[in-house]
């Protein structure tokens, strides 16, 4: 078997999540181009997790490392957090939360210098500039392939939550997209996006990547940008569809609802995965983009329509006492009380932008938001 | 009166509406031939056609002539001293005090290295050391303006313009001291040794407030439209400098201080951040034309040797000063030289600050012109090279890339 395809067994529910970011400069809180001073500048501090370079010159993205709990989790986002932040004032940089910029402009845009990335450009063209979006990616340890799939094929029905509660790219190219979440627009014109394969065995699965292979349409799993995908190399379950929020602990908070709806569904298997959550998953999809928690949102299993903000409150209720197993009582709590008020950093930029007026102070504070306050001059 | 008075009366009169225009056609169409033939910065260009159009060349451009541009000049000159103090952020200055202290080394030492340069080669003190304080400063102009030319962003750019911002200052400061010491060698009495730098440098902060505070005022009460705001940058831009202009101050402390100040006392981030470069370009252009014609062969000629040695004392000086602390700063290997190269280009205001001391003591102006004008015209034609190739060299130039 292809080595790559080897799936590597970690132990079960753990999590870890990787934060794409932005790089601003200071003087108009546009995007910066930066990434390679401010990663040779980390690479002399001392700091938790990894911190690695992106497509294009104006992004960083920080990995945790594996965690059992949300509390850890949390604390070390906050350190990575700490030394980016030290390193961009060092530079006169600010480091900034959420899906899109709300004005730059792609085609001024950089792709960073390493051999990956130019091949991303010359396969994809415009679309690798315009890739310049950021996401959060969670990632949850399964003991094996085939419950890698059973837990992507189920947590399909629930990638609407993932997207309200943590979409926070309303602008795009100095406009109002009138979506919440406009980075996955971004992701969607790729052509390897969507979703996985209908298969439920680890054999099956790497039968079907022998033949995209052989095909030559791909050569590695990095080639698909699923919204849920397998990463055997980790031993986990990738989530790819949310925006990075704008700040690290709504990101540990939705790490800990992953790993807890994780534990719900590895540990109950409540639903069998159902050909039907994909027949509505685009539509599930596009509300949540486009309204975020007022959409609505079909659920495949029980043959309804609701609204999705109904859906994530009775989904947080449901999972109340897997939260208490897996200790992450106090995230979900502070989910629950946003998504009950509506709160969320989609409407927050859009009050910010109503409020100061321009995008640029919007840009700013987001970078407030993000790092903190700059230090007073 | 006879039948033909309609007609205009030959030969006609100088039109300075006409001459901007016939200077700023002329920088375009330089500027794009040596981009094109000799693959140099435009700015290289502006300042070749001014020289050939100039006193060193086809002299239409004469005293007189220079005369009437100075308005232009002036306005060129302000913009690019407002820009450049945007670009001055106290905060980083505070944060990565290695930067601050890099600022202060190179001026220093720069000063130092071409002070002692000069005596060495038996230069007067007093000459040398004005001399010394006027290369302190490398041109904001030239290196914001290449940075644009090239979309340039980054560290190296960053910290060149501070630098360039904080240098700019410093020689005017030491230019201003000095003043004194003229004073004194021409026996004008205490009173005036001391009010008179006094004034300048007080008065050019205190406007440069002033403006910061309308400008701000202003902005809050207009709201946040860019539109409106580049109007009213642009107005006060030149309202200061001709304020500073009849008020006798300096047009460099004033516009600075301005720029600076905006960005740094907007707390409440009222201002929106106009690209004022955008329209200032066709005032830079004719700037750097109305430089190259000031300028003259014949005193690189007359500078010669000396000139080479002050040219020389001073990189040594700012390399000096960067490269002592660019570790400590923590940025890239190698940021540090390229840092270097990016302030060799010697100031315009150069320029200004030996015509105002000649203003006062035509005498004392004549000895210093021999200096520091052969190294700003060599400075000046192959600073904006000099630039381009550090910038380039970092990385931060906008490379033309597919797609």
């Amino acid at each position: 078997m292809n080595p790559e395809l080897d799936f590597k067994a970690s132990p079960e529910l753990t999590m870890g999540v990787e934060l794409e970011l932005q790089i601003l400069n200071s003087r108009d809180y546009n995007l910066a181009r930066d990434a390679v001073d401010l990663l040779s500048l980390l690479d002399k501090a001392p700091h938790p997790g990894a911190i690695k370079p992106e497509i294009t010159e104006s992004m960083i993205e920080l990995n945790s490392s594996i965690h059992e709990n949300f509390g850890t989790l949390r604390t070390e986002l906050r350190e990575i957090r700490d030394a980016v932040a030290r390193a961009a004032a060092q530079l006169n940089l600010r480091i900034a939360g959420g899906g899109s910029h709300p004005f730059h402009k792609w085609s001024e845009r950089r792709i960073y210098p390493s051999e990956r990335f130019k091949h991303l450009l010359e396969v994809y063209g415009y679309l690798a500039k315009q890739f310049t979006v950021f996401g959060q990616h969670i990632h949850i340890g399964v003991p094996d392939g085939d419950a890698a799939l059973y837990l992507a094929h189920t947590l399909a029905r629930y990638i609407p939550h993932f997207i309200a509660l943590s979409a926070s790219s309303p602008f795009q190219q100095g406009a109002d997209t009138e979506f919440q979440s406009s980075r996955l627009n971004t992701v969607s014109a790729f052509p390897l996006s969507g979703t996985l394969p209908f298969v439920h065995t680890w054999n099956d699965f790497v039968a079907y990547f022998d033949k995209m292979r052989r095909f030559g349409i791909v050569e590695s799993m990095k080639d698909f940008y699923w919204d849920i995908r397998p990463k055997p190399e980790y031993g986990t379950v990738e989530i790819r569809v949310l925006d990075t929020p704008l700040t690290v602990d709504r990101a540990a908070q939705l790490g800990a609802y992953a790993q807890t709806l994780a534990h719900y569904l590895l540990t109950q298997r409540p639903l069998p995965p159902s050909e039907d959550v994909y027949l509505v998953y685009k539509y599930n999809r596009f509300q949540a983009c486009r309204y975020g928690l007022a959409g609505t949102c079909i659920d495949a299993h029980a043959q309804r329509q609701l609204p999705l903000q109904r859906d994530i409150l009775d989904t947080l209720e449901l999972l109340q006492p897997h939260a208490a197993r897996v200790g992450t009582g106090e995230a979900l709590m502070a989910l629950r009380a946003d998504a009950e008020s509506s709160r969320s950093d989609a409407a927050w930029l859009r009050e910010t932008y109503r409020k100061l007026g321009s995008l640029n102070d919007v840009a700013r504070r987001q970078s407030e938001q993000w790092m903190g306050p700059p230090p007073a001059a | 009166m006879t039948d033909l008075e309609f007609l205009p009366q030959f030969p006609l009169a100088a039109n300075p509406l006409a001459l901007f225009g016939v200077l700023l056609l002329a920088g375009v169409l330089g500027g794009e031939l040596t981009r094109r033939v000799l693959n140099v910065p435009r700015i290289t260009g502006y300042v070749l056609i001014g020289l050939t159009l100039g006193a060193s060349g086809l002299n239409v451009l004469d005293a007189r002539m220079l005369g009437y541009t100075r308005v232009f000049f002036d306005i060129g000159l302000g913009l690019v001293l407002f820009e450049l103090g945007r670009r001055v952020h106290f905060g980083w200055l505070m944060r990565d005090r290695w930067l601050a202290v890099m600022a202060l080394a190179e001026c220093t030492l720069s000063f130092g290295c071409m002070f002692g340069a000069l005596v060495w080669f038996q230069v007067e003190p007093l000459y040398a050391a004005v001399a010394a304080a006027i290369g302190v400063s490398s041109s904001p102009a030239i290196v914001l303006l290449v940075a644009r030319e090239l979309k340039a962003e980054g560290q190296v750019t960053e910290r060149a313009l501070n630098l360039v911002a904080v240098n700019s200052v410093a020689a005017f400061v030491l230019v201003t001291m000095l003043l004194s010491w003229i004073h004194r060698e021409y026996h004008a009495g205490w009173f005036v040794m001391v009010l008179h730098p006094l004034y300048i440098m007080a008065g050019s902060l205190f406007a440069g407030l002033a403006a910061s505070w309308l400008a701000l005022g202003l902005a809050g009460w207009l709201g946040k439209r860019i539109e409106l705001h580049a109007a009213l940058l642009l107005a006060v831009v030149v309202l200061l400098v001709g304020a500073a202009e009849a008020l006798k101050l300096s047009i460099l402390i004033s516009l600075l201080t301005f720029g600076v100040l905006i960005g740094n006392l907007d707390r409440d981030h009222v201002l929106m951040p106009v690209d004022v470069g955008r329209f200032s370009q066709i005032f830079f252009v004719v700037l750097f034309v109305a430089t190259g014609a000031i300028l003259k062969v014949s005193d690189l000629v007359a500078g010669g040797a000396i000139a080479a040695v002050y040219i020389a004392a001073r990189f040594v000086g700012k390399s000096i000063g960067v490269l002592c602390f660019a570790h400590l700063s923590r940025i890239r290997a190698g940021s540090g030289g390229l840092l270097s190269i990016a302030l060799l280009p010697m100031s315009g205001i150069a320029l200004a600050m030996t015509y105002s001391a000649e203003s006062f003591y035509p005498a004392f102006s004549a000895k210093l012109r021999v200096i520091v004008l052969a190294a700003a015209l060599v400075l000046e034609l192959i600073g904006p090279l000099a630039v381009q190739f550090a910038l380039r060299r970092a990385g931060e130039a906008q490379k033309e890339e597919a797609p």
